[in-house]
């Protein structure tokens, strides 16, 4: 009797919350026509509203499903105890008694036979000697498959049906937040280095920072001595792209695409490129071996930027 | 009760396919072994071209896959095919066609992927004339097993058989659907599908070639072997029933998590995701049977070796099975993939699961054969020790270098660069890794060879007996169920309907995410400046195929901001559209090349060919002086063409005939920027070295804004 009661209230819960969810949806529809602008809000707070509600149903749900086991398992069980007699119940009341919480909880959960009993679930099947035992299937497991389906349909769902972000969204998402913290990093550094004030280092620390940065990635058509290979030979007077550190410092950072030499200004900073430039100039005049033959035009520096070229020549 | 009957077990046939299992293990080992030596001295290779990593690479593959567990499969299904269904092999003739066939195949696999002869699709490299070799020994296979079946004098299938079955028509189903190609000649063929298109269908064969060729028959043979050996009851018939039918059915699906973040559409990926992840129960299904199993027997565990072997290659298989749902995931994808994480991940699955399960049934079932003792169990015990080892010392080593180096790929500075701009510091970072991955192979085939001189002094210290007497009565075919059976008793007493039952469950999968793929336009946007490739970069692209360069360079830059930064825009799927077959790769030991088009003058990529390390100091890329060498063969060009051509590559009508004119104008180009820059060369407008830059300067290029003003 009691049950009866409880499903009908159950079934009158569920759909009062229907009812008013649709309404509140029609709503939603109405206002979304009218204003756009908060329109966007208020979907949320109705989504969220709806999913907390859609939540509170189920829990109450399950709550209930589970009084309702919980009684008929017991009424089950008083009638298998009239069966079996006296003698079983307190065989099982000794048992909930001594076995600790975990004890019991990982028999549930694996819910074995154990061997000394394996008789009793052993099948008739035979194969090359082979039997078989009939183990119900391990509790655990089971619950772990329906929680992969469950996460499987939670995945699709979102990503599928509730318009999940994309993988170009993700894209565009990561690249936004890059820019800003590329800006907000720039804003905490002092002076920034472009073309408008550029000056050739002397420190040997930023010498032999450009030396490195020269052999990791300008050797391969440089050569080792700055003697020219594939690109041009770096260590005569004569530039195809102009010398100076503001010249060399424009072609390391653009590059010159269409011969070959890749802008640089996505792999190394301006301060990187600024010590490669400072370095290559110090390579002028030092006449290595095999030296490629000079291209392009004698660089004469000009009045502005020759006490930076002189020093950088040594 | 039906009379007893008497009759001889095949034992002949299983001692072949024995013997080739251990001859193919060795080989295919040491091709593994000299392929990861490579990667420390690329120089290895002895300048040859049949050599180089690109073309053992596959060999190594294939030889593993199909040569050694290819064979292992066999032995075990014959050995216990018979005796579980208490018959002798449909027949001998049969028998020795499906033997010698195979081992024909295999030898002409060694020797046409070392003369580059490929199709480029992983694990399904072979050209068309093996593919249909292939096919007819395995229908042979299908034949002789099903008439064994038939004719069998147990009533029911045992789960084993289950498995063999679902095995027999999968991998029928994706061999074909893999390797539907036009001919050009003998040698080189074109795949019907192309770009996104045959990259979905590559994947859901590939990832398959690991489900239903390395799983499914091995848990067969560990559903036979493993209670032999234990003589223990298998835990659960009802564990069984629901794990293999669920694993069938889901796996078939995860193909697509070999592609997530690329140019699949986003739909196709998820399927992966999610199926990927529901795939964990059933396959732990499997290891959970396997394990419980041996409840009861666990103290013979710590003695025999064979049970020993067995273990650990059940908690391999588990390992593996779940390290492979999370590799699914797509953020941690996005880390693992293209590293060397993956490598680590499949040899767990290999080494562990198909080596040690083969190894445990070996020392089982030689001692049998042979009707004597095992030779020696101390070097058993010393070959399970060395190769446990040599497991870890070959996994761990590779999992520090694949999240290192896929950490470095995306760490970037404050100010917005790659830390690591140059790809090659990546690699030169996780070179120690390299060697102590050598090192743990190099104990593994010391383990095996162990294993080898141990059977061999068991041959012979025992007599063989071909025809083993047996004894049962005959069936009576009683088709009614019995009162109280479980329900799946049915279909186990009927092979066909359970043949039909699991190409059901493996068709669904299939069908569902390729034919959307293929007949919905809109899953691949067309690119109106995509463009087919010259004649010349065709050429070269066929010669970058031949080279297996897809073994180290994948041409897919996905959307992440370390990649668009490091390499370009990422790629796009209507820019594959001519791609026959599609060669986005799996693993970057080198950058990705799908932007490489433009990047570097010509002379500096003929260089690098001629020695890679004096363009990039320390790079781990062996050098290709033939490509300077040989002169380009241009008799399959205009039948290329035509080919493209029929299968809806635009070309101008009868360009079949002015491909090579139109070749030689575009290499004279080619050939005058390289002598521009000093190369000196009489022939250089003729050799395969000009097709290949003009291949690599194409890449990607289509949409490149720069390029088009150049």
């Amino acid at each position: 009797m009691k049950k009866n009661k409880l499903k009908k209230q159950l079934v009158i819960t569920l759909l009062a919350l229907l009812s008013s969810s649709l309404v509140f949806a029609q709503g939603a529809g109405a206002a979304g026509a009218a204003t756009p602008a908060s329109n966007e809000t208020f979907n949320s707070l109705l989504a969220n509203g709806l999913i907390f509600f859609a939540g509170l149903t189920m829990l109450g749900a399950v709550l209930a499903l589970f009084h309702l086991l919980s009684m008929m398992i017991k009424v089950q069980q008083i009638k298998i105890y009239q069966e079996q007699g006296i003698e079983a119940y307190l065989e099982d009341v000794e048992k909930t008694q001594k076995e600790p919480w975990w004890k019991r909880q990982y028999k549930a959960w694996t819910n074995v036979v154990p061997v000394e009993k394996e008789d009793s679930v052993m099948l008739d099947h035979n194969y090359d000697g082979i039997r078989e035992l009939d183990n119900s299937l391990p509790p655990w497991w089971v619950a772990m498959f329906y929680i992969t389906i469950f996460l499987g349909v939670v995945f699709l769902g979102y990503y599928h049906v509730l318009g999940g972000p994309s993988q170009a969204d993700e894209y565009n998402a990561e690249m936004k937040v890059a820019e800003q913290a590329k800006a907000a990093f720039a804003a905490t550094q002092a002076n920034t280095i472009d073309e408008a004030n550029l000056e050739a280092s002397t420190d040997p620390k930023d010498l032999s920072i450009g030396q490195t940065i020269f052999s990791t990635n300008c050797v391969a058509c440089h050569s080792a001595k700055g003697e020219g290979g594939v690109g041009p030979n770096l260590t005569d007077e004569f530039w195809i792209h102009g010398g100076g550190i503001t010249n060399v410092f424009k072609t390391v950072k653009n590059g010159v695409p269409e011969k070959g030499m890749i802008a640089w200004s996505a792999q190394l900073k301006p301060a990187d490129i600024l010590k490669v430039s400072s370095y290559i100039l110090t390579l002028q005049g030092t006449n290595p071996p095999n030296g490629k033959a000079p291209q392009g035009t004698k660089y004469v520096a000009e009045g502005e930027e020759a006490p930076a070229d002189t020093s950088a020549v040594n | 009760m039906a009379q007893v009957e008497t009759f001889y077990y095949d034992n002949a046939i299983v001692r072949k396919f024995a013997y080739a299992t251990m001859l193919w293990a060795v080989v295919g080992m040491l091709v593994g072994l000299i392929a990861a030596f490579q990667l420390i001295w690329p120089e290895l290779n002895l300048g040859i071209p049949y050599t180089s990593f690109g073309r053992i690479r596959p060999l190594h593959t294939n030889a593993a896959i199909f040569a050694f567990v290819g064979n292992g499969i066999y032995m075990g299904v014959y050995y216990s095919l018979q005796r579980l269904l208490k018959t002798r092999m449909f027949s001998n003739a049969l028998s020795n066609i499906h033997f010698w066939g195979w081992q024909s195949i295999i030898v002409m696999a060694a020797v046409t992927l070392p003369l580059g002869i490929t199709s480029a699709k992983e694990y399904a490299e072979l050209e068309w004339p093996i593919d249909i070799a292939i096919a007819l020994v395995w229908v042979v296979f299908g034949i002789n097993m099903f008439g064994t079946i038939l004719k069998r004098r147990e009533n029911h299938m045992y789960v084993a058989i289950w498995f063999y079955i679902a095995t027999w028509i999968t991998v029928t189903v994706l061999h074909i659907g893999n390797n539907i190609e036009i001919p050009v000649s003998a040698t080189k063929s074109y795949n019907i599908f192309a770009g996104v298109q045959d990259a979905l269908v590559q994947w859901w064969y590939g990832h398959n070639a690991v489900a239903f060729f390395l799983t499914t028959p091995y848990l067969g043979l560990m559903y036979y072997f493993l209670p032999k050996a234990a003589n223990r009851p298998v835990y659960s018939y009802r564990l069984s029933i629901i794990h293999f039918w669920a694993l069938i059915f889901i796996y078939i699906w995860a193909g697509p998590h070999h592609l997530l973040y690329t140019s699949l559409p986003d739909w196709a990926q998820s399927l992966g995701t999610v199926f990927s992840v529901m795939l964990i129960a059933p396959s732990w299904g499997g290891m959970l049977n396997g394990l419980l199993t041996l409840r009861g027997a666990w103290d013979r565990v710590r003695q025999d070796p064979v049970l020993k072997f067995m273990v650990v290659a059940i908690t391999a298989y588990g390992m593996a099975t779940f390290e492979g749902p999370m590799l699914s995931i797509k953020s941690v994808n996005a880390i693992s993939h293209f590293t060397d994480w993956t490598i680590g991940h499949v040899h767990i699955g290999t080494l562990g699961w198909n080596g040690f399960l083969t190894f445990g049934i070996l020392y089982w079932l030689i001692p049998r054969l042979f009707n004597t003792q095992l030779y020696s169990g101390k070097l058993a015990n010393a070959h399970f020790w060395i190769g446990t080892l040599g497991i870890a010392f070959y996994a761990i080593p590779l999992y520090w270098a694949g999240w290192a180096q896929s950490l470095m790929w995306k760490e970037f500075t404050p100010d917005g660069f790659l830390k690591y701009g140059n790809f090659l510091e990546t690699v030169t970072q996780i070179m120690p890794m390299y060697y102590i991955r050598a090192l743990g192979g190099t104990l593994y085939f010391a383990g095996t060879l162990v294993m080898v001189y141990n059977l061999i002094a068991t041959i012979r210290q025992g007599s063989f007996i071909g025809d083993e007497v047996a004894e049962a009565p005959a069936r009576v075919a009683t088709d009614g169920a019995h009162k109280g059976e479980h329900w799946h008793r049915w279909i186990e007493r009927r092979p066909m309907q359970m043949l039909v039952g699991a190409a059901i469950a493996i068709l669904i999968g299939g069908i569902i995410e390729i034919s959307p793929m293929v007949m919905i336009e809109s899953n691949i946007p067309k690119i109106a400046s995509v463009k087919p490739y010259t004649p010349l970069e065709l050429h070269g692209r066929d010669l970058y195929i031949r080279e297996g360069c897809l073994g180290c360079h994948s041409q897919m830059v996905r959307p992440f901001r370390s990649e668009t930064e490091r390499y370009g825009e990422y790629s796009k799927s209507g820019e594959y559209i001519y791609d026959r077959p599609f060669l986005w790769g799996s693993k970057r030991t080198g950058p990705d090349l799908h932007r490489e088009g433009g990047k570097y003058p010509d002379s500096w990529h003929y260089n690098h060919m001629v020695d890679p390390q004096s363009m990039s100091p320390g790079s781990i890329m062996p050098a290709y002086p033939w490509l300077l060498r040989d002169e380009m063969d241009l008799g399959t060009l205009p039948k290329k063409i035509k080919v493209l051509t029929m299968l809806g590559t635009p070309y101008p009508e009868g360009f079949e005939d002015q491909a090579v004119a139109d070749l030689k104008k575009q290499a004279s180009e080619v050939a005058k920027r390289l002598r521009a820059d000093g190369v000196e060369d009489d022939k250089l407008e003729k050799r395969d070295i000009v097709a290949l830059i003009a291949y690599l300067q194409r890449l990607g290029t289509d949409i490149k804004p720069k390029a088009a003003t150049n």
